[in-house]
C-alpha cells in the first residue's frame, strides 16, 4: 500500500498548493513558481481569498476542487496544519509535502507535542508526509518540484537520487549538480521524517522507481540507525548506496541533534556500521556527487589496473600519483596493446602508461582510437582520460564528439577530465559528458578518487566489501 | 536489575567455560601456593594482583611478567604483596594470579551497548601504541564471518599484520574470536559491556589467547 502511495507521491497526476501566494515574501508563491510552466500536471492553487494565483484560479479550499488530488503541497502556519491534514485525508490525498516548519525541531516542547498530533492524524489516513521542515522534493523525470525552489528543475534528468536530512545540503548539492552536470532523478529533503525516513525512501528508489540508478545519502543522526542499515543491507547489491554522515566533531555532533530534532551517534561506529551495511562512505559534498555521476554514468570496473591518458605531461603524472593512495595502480599494458598505441602515436613522448597523448594534439581521432585500444587491453580496468585546453587544440573536443558517435558504449569506466575556459568547450563537453560510459570531473585527482570509489562499489555490489 | 563486574581469573573461568580460549591462570593466596601453581602450569608465567578494587592492574604497578623459574615466582609474588599493601591499605586483596606467560600481537576485542545502535563491536591495536595509533574499529552485532575480515582490513596497522618481516599472526584465529564473540554477546543479552583486553595472537596455526577480560552483567534480583 504505502509503495503504491510513494509511486503517486513522486510521480502525481495532479497537485494543490496549500498556503498559494502571489506575495514574493511568501514560500508558497516560490512553491507555485516551481510548479507553473514546469509541471505538466494540474495545479490547483488553495487561498481563502480566492483570487487568480500565478494566473490560476485558486480555490478557497481543498473541499472546492472538483477533481483528485494526488498531491498536496502545505505550506501553511504550524497551528492550522492538523486542521490541513484532515482536509487532505477528507479529500483522498495521496501524499503530503510538509514545508510548514516548528515542529520537533524547535526548542519549545509544544513543537514535538504537535508533530505527534500530525503522526497521529496522518496515520488515521494513511498518508505519507515528506516533512515537516523540508524544501520538498524534485523529481526530474515526472518533471514535478514540489519545492520552494524553482532552479532545481535545471538539474538534468538522470539517475542519481539524492536523499538527505538537511534542505540546506540539497540546495549546496542541487546547484553544484547543475555546474557539474550531475543528471539527478530525485532531489529531497527528509525533514524531521514524521513517517517517511530514509528505510520507506530507499526501499522505493530501489524496488518501484526505475530511473534512479544511483542513491546518495546525506545523513546527519538518526534515532534508530539500525533500520536504515538493515534495509541497506537486505538491498545490498541492487543499486550503489553512498553516504556522507556529518557529525564527526563534537561539536559538529551536537548541532546535528538539534538540526533535526534527532540525537545524532557516534561516528566511529557509523563508519563500521555504514560499510557494514554496504554502504560505501564519502567524506565531502564533491566526493559524494563526483562518485554518484560516475556510478550513474560508468561501467563498474573488474580491478585496480587503471590507464592514464593525457593530452599534456604533467596532468598525466598528478593523475598516476594520486592512484597508489587511493587503492588503484597503473596497468601494464600487454605487446599487442603497446604495439597498436606506438602505431597511433609518434616516438616522441612517453607511449607507454601514463600515455603522454601530446603528439596526437590534432588528432582526435587517434586520440580516440588510443582509448579505444587501451580498453580493450586485457590488464587494464579503467581509464582516466585527459586533455587540457589550448588555444591550438581548440579542434580537439569538437573533433573528439564527431569521433565517438560511432563507438560503442564502454563496458569499462573512463572518467575524464577536460578543463578549458568557461564558454569554450561547453557544448562539446555537453556532447561527451555522461555518453558511452564516459564522465567527466573537474580534476584528475577527483577523477582518481572517483574511480576508486567505482571499485569500492563493486566490490560492496559483488559482497566482498 | 542489578549490575554485576567480572574480573581477573573469574572472568576468565566463565569465558573459557563459553568455550573462548584464554591463557591458564589461577589465584594463589600465598607464596607456596604461586609457586607450586606456576611449576604446574609450566613457565614461563605472569603475575598480577587479584583485587576486586583495581580494574586497570598496569596503573596499580601490579604485574610482573616473563618469570622463569620459581625463585623468581616467589620473589615477585613477595613484592607485589608488599607494594600492593603498602601502597594501597584500603584496597582489599584476594590474591595472585598465575598465569601462563602469553606472547604475540596485542590486541582489544570490546563490546559496548550503544544508546543507538545497541550492541557494538569493537576491535583495534591494543597494547603500549593503542592510545596514539587510535587504530579501532566498529561493527553493529551480530556481524557475519566477512565482517570479521573485514574489520581487520579496515584497521591501519592491517599491512603490517599480513608482513612476514615483521612475523605474521593468526588472521584466521582472530576471524574466528570475532564472530565467535559477536555470536556469544547476541546469546547472552545480560552481557552489558565486555572487554578482551588483551587477546594475544600468535603466530599462523597458533591461535589466539585471552590474556585478561572484564565482563559488566545485568542479574536479575530474587
Amino acid at each position: 500500500m504505502m509503495n503504491q502511495l510513494l509511486v503517486r507521491l513522486f510521480s502525481p497526476h495532479s497537485v494543490a498548493v496549500i498556503g498559494a501566494s502571489n506575495g514574493f515574501d511568501k514560500l508558497g508563491y516560490h512553491v507555485m513558481k516551481s510548479l507553473v510552466g514546469n509541471y505538466q500536471g494540474k495545479i490547483f492553487p488553495i487561498n481563502p481569498k480566492g483570487e487568480k494565483i500565478w494566473g490560476l484560479g485558486s480555490y478557497p479550499s481543498l473541499e472546492a476542487i472538483p477533481e483528485d488530488v494526488d498531491l498536496a503541497v502545505i505550506v501553511v502556519p504550524a497551528h492550522v496544519v492538523p486542521e490541513t491534514l484532515h482536509a487532505c485525508g477528507s479529500k483522498g490525498v495521496k501524499g503530503i509535502v510538509l514545508i510548514t516548519a516548528g515542529f520537533r525541531e524547535i526548542e519549545d516542547p509544544g513543537g514535538s507535542i504537535r508533530e505527534e498530533e500530525i503522526r497521529e492524524i496522518a496515520a488515521q489516513y494513511n498518508l505519507p508526509i515528506i516533512g515537516p521542515n523540508t524544501f520538498g522534493f524534485v523529481n526530474l523525470n515526472s518533471e514535478v518540484n514540489a519545492s520552494f525552489t524553482s532552479e532545481f528543475s535545471r538539474i538534468e534528468k538522470g539517475g542519481v537520487a539524492f536523499i538527505s536530512q538537511s534542505g540546506g545540503m540539497c540546495h549546496l548539492c542541487g546547484f553544484l549538480a547543475i555546474e557539474q552536470r550531475v543528471a539527478m532523478s530525485i532531489l529531497m529533503s527528509l525533514g524531521n521524517r514524521c513517517n517517511l525516513d530514509f528505510p520507506e525512501i530507499l526501499l522505493h528508489l530501489v524496488k518501484d522507481d526505475n530511473s534512479t540508478t544511483v542513491i546518495a545519502l546525506y545523513i546527519e543522526g538518526l534515532d534508530e540507525p539500525r533500520k536504515l542499515l538493515d534495509v541497506a543491507k537486505s538491498l545490498r547489491g541492487k543499486k550503489p548506496i553512498i553516504a556522507y554522515k556529518a557529525g564527526k566533531s563534537e561539536k559538529g555532533d551536537s548541532a546535528s541533534r538539534f538540526h533535526t530534532g534527532s540525537l545524532a551517534g557516534n561516528h566511529a561506529i557509523w563508519k563500521g556500521a555504514l560499510r557494514q551495511a554496504g554502504i560505501l562512505e564519502v567524506v565531502s559534498a564533491e566526493e559524494l556527487l563526483d562518485t554518484a555521476k560516475t556510478l550513474d554514468a560508468c561501467s563498474l570496473p573488474g580491478g585496480t589496473r587503471i590507464a592514464v591518458l593525457s593530452g599534456q605531461a604533467g596532468p598525466g603524472m598528478i593523475a598516476s600519483d594520486a592512484l597508489e593512495p587511493a587503492g588503484l595502480k597503473l596497468s601494464n599494458f600487454s605487446d599487442a596493446t603497446q604495439q597498436r598505441i606506438n602505431d597511433l602515436l609518434p616516438p616522441i613522448a612517453i607511449r607507454t602508461n601514463p600515455v603522454d597523448m601530446g603528439p596526437a594534439w590534432y588528432n582526435p581521432k587517434n586520440i580516440i582510437e588510443i582509448l579505444k585500444t587501451a580498453l580493450e587491453d586485457e590488464n587494464t580496468d579503467g581509464v582516466i582520460f585527459l586533455a587540457m585546453y589550448a588555444s591550438a587544440n581548440l579542434k580537439l573536443a569538437e573533433g573528439m564528439v564527431e569521433y565517438m558517435k560511432a563507438v560503442e558504449p564502454f563496458q569499462k569506466p573512463v572518467i575524464a577530465c577536460f578543463p578549458a575556459p568557461p564558454g569554450i568547450w561547453d557544448e562539446p563537453i555537453k556532447a561527451l559528458d555522461r555518453k558511452k560510459g564516459v564522465a567527466i570531473l573537474p580534476t584528475p585527482e577527483r577523477a582518481v578518487q572517483a574511480m576508486a570509489n567505482l571499485w569500492k562499489v563493486s566490490l560492496f555490489m559483488n559482497g566482498k566489501g | 536489575m542489578v549490575e554485576s563486574l567480572l574480573l581477573g581469573v573469574e572472568a576468565l573461568t566463565f569465558l573459557e567455560e563459553e568455550g573462548f580460549p584464554v591463557l591458564k591462570s589461577l589465584l594463589a593466596r600465598n607464596e607456596d601456593d604461586a609457586a607450586y601453581t606456576a611449576s604446574d602450569l609450566g613457565f614461563p608465567v605472569t603475575l598480577k594482583i587479584s583485587s576486586p578494587d583495581v580494574i586497570h592492574k598496569t596503573e596499580t604497578g601490579g604485574i610482573r611478567v616473563s618469570l622463569k623459574d620459581e625463585t623468581e615466582v616467589r620473589q615477585a609474588f613477595k613484592e607485589l604483596v608488599g607494594n600492593f599493601t603498602s601502597s594501597y591499605p584500603e584496597k582489599r586483596l584476594d590474591g595472585v594470579i598465575v598465569q601462563s606467560q602469553g606472547s604475540g600481537l596485542e590486541v582489544i576485542v570490546g563490546m559496548l551497548m550503544d544508546p543507538q545502535f545497541g550492541p557494538v563491536l569493537m576491535f583495534g591495536l591494543g597494547g603500549v601504541f593503542v592510545e596514539a595509533m587510535n587504530d579501532v574499529v566498529f561493527r553493529l552485532i551480530p556481524i557475519e564471518a566477512s565482517d570479521a575480515k573485514d574489520m581487520m582490513e579496515e584497521l591501519k596497522c592491517y599491512k603490517a599484520l599480513k608482513n612476514p618481516r615483521s612475523g605474521p599472526v593468526d588472521l584466521t584465529a582472530v576471524e574466528n574470536f570475532l564472530f565467535q564473540f559477536s555470536t556469544f554477546i547476541t546469546k547472552h543479552p545480560e552481557v552489558r559491556e565486555m572487554d578482551v583486553n588483551p587477546l594475544f595472537i600468535s603466530s599462523p596455526g597458533s591461535g589466539v589467547k585471552i590474556c585478561d577480560a572484564r565482563i559488566k552483567r545485568h542479574k536479575k534480583t530474587e
